[in-house]
């Protein structure tokens, strides 16, 4: 992958091409067309989904302040879930806020289960190191990147440190493809109109931040 | 449009305009961020795409629809009481307690099955409701389990959900 730090270079392929719109209509035939395949037994239309949609329910996941083991169970419910319902989904094109808000449930589930249960968490999940080099990851080990890397460290670190409901909210936001304001809204259970001047709120309270430590 | 109006157009329109720009190149310049930084983790993606394997065509899903979890009432002075669960698909029920120490169900209508505990693509382990629907087995694995019942008629999968 080249341009990695360009606008629009993460986008999966399954999404390449797709025009999204902000908090209006955005445009999910192509998914509902994936989802039909997938239905009929098209294994790489249910690549597609994953790639497409996968990084939206992890964000669901990450926004909820879970433990690593517990993040990884709330994805993997809500793909499970969603191959056994495959064929059954009433809105095909709506798929990216069915599995957004399936992870949601999933994620309020367990954080209720974990205030009167002491986790016992699979040893094995917990900080386990990833065993795969992304290639974006891959790209900051070079030297060239390593300016862009503090800029993109400093940047998450004060991102991490916005107050919760706005690490929340940009946390899905941030998911790669940009998720549609439906599918934020199922995300996090929030009204769809009310997320555009949360965001503005949120981004702006960031760049205050940033200005602050003297980086743009 | 008046010159008050245009006044403010030229005033405050661009700095609103700039202001939103810059609110995009942020949101985008995080995007880039969480994709290095926090992507979904490369065995996870395997296990999502391995998952299509799942789909059950033949199957009936039977749905959550009693979870103590979230529609239990607290019993006081229990620590950590049992996970009560309740399938429902049309006409066949299937009630689960899940504690530390094993698996209890009771299929309705009562009769024999043939139940697999799935724990993601892959059965963890088989047990058999008795003529009554009664069934034991050990406590599910950790993550996500369904339960695969074969009756004399019809398989049905209960929704998969974390015990």
């Amino acid at each position: 992958m080249n341009g990695l730090l360009t606008v629009g270079t993460l986008h999966s392929t399954a999404y390449d091409g797709m025009s999204y719109t902000r908090g209006g209509t955005v445009d999910r035939a192509d998914v509902g067309a994936l989802v039909q395949s997938a239905a009929d037994g098209d294994a790489a239309a249910w690549k597609s989904l994953v790639d497409g949609l996968g990084p939206l329910v992890w964000s669901v996941a990450r926004s909820h302040g879970l433990s690593d083991a517990d993040a990884h169970e709330v994805y993997q419910t809500a793909w499970f879930r969603f191959a056994q319902h495959l064929g059954r989904i009433r809105e095909p094109e709506k798929t990216g806020s069915w599995l957004a808000s399936t992870a949601r449930h999933e994620c309020l589930k367990l954080l209720r289960a974990s205030k009167r249960w002491t986790p016992t968490d699979d040893p094995q999940l917990l900080d386990r190191p990833s065993e795969d080099r992304t290639p974006e990851e891959s790209v900051l080990d070079s030297e060239e990147a390593a300016a862009q890397t503090e800029r993109v460290r400093l940047l998450w670190q004060e991102f991490e440190e916005l107050g919760e409901r706005c690490r929340q909210l940009l946390r899905v936001l941030i998911s790669s493809p940009p998720p549609s304001y439906q599918e934020v809204s199922a995300a996090l259970g929030i009204a769809v109109g009310s997320i555009g001047p949360m965001r503005q709120r949120c981004l702006r309270r960031l760049r205050a931040r940033l200005e602050a430590r003297g980086t743009k | 449009m008046s010159d008050l109006n245009d006044e403010y157009g030229e005033r405050d329109a661009p700095d609103e305009r700039d202001a939103e720009l810059y609110d995009g190149l942020l949101e985008e310049e995080l995007r880039q961020a969480a994709a290095i930084l926090d992507p979904v983790p490369a065995e996870l993606r395997r296990t999502a795409v391995d998952a299509f394997a799942l789909r059950d065509l033949d199957a009936r899903v039977a749905e959550l629809t009693f979870d103590s979890l979230v529609d239990g009432i607290p019993v006081r002075g229990e620590a950590d009481p049992p996970r009560m669960l309740t399938f429902q698909s049309d006409g066949v029920t299937v009630d689960v307690e899940v504690t530390a120490e094993g698996l209890i169900g009771q299929l309705l209508p009562p009769g024999p099955a043939g139940i697999e505990v799935l724990s993601g693509p892959r059965a963890h382990a088989r047990l058999t409701a008795d003529d009554m629907g009664r069934f034991t087995g050990e406590a599910p694995p950790a993550g996500p389990f369904a339960l695969r019942l074969r009756t004399g008629r019809e398989v049905v999968v209960t929704e998969w959900l974390r015990a």
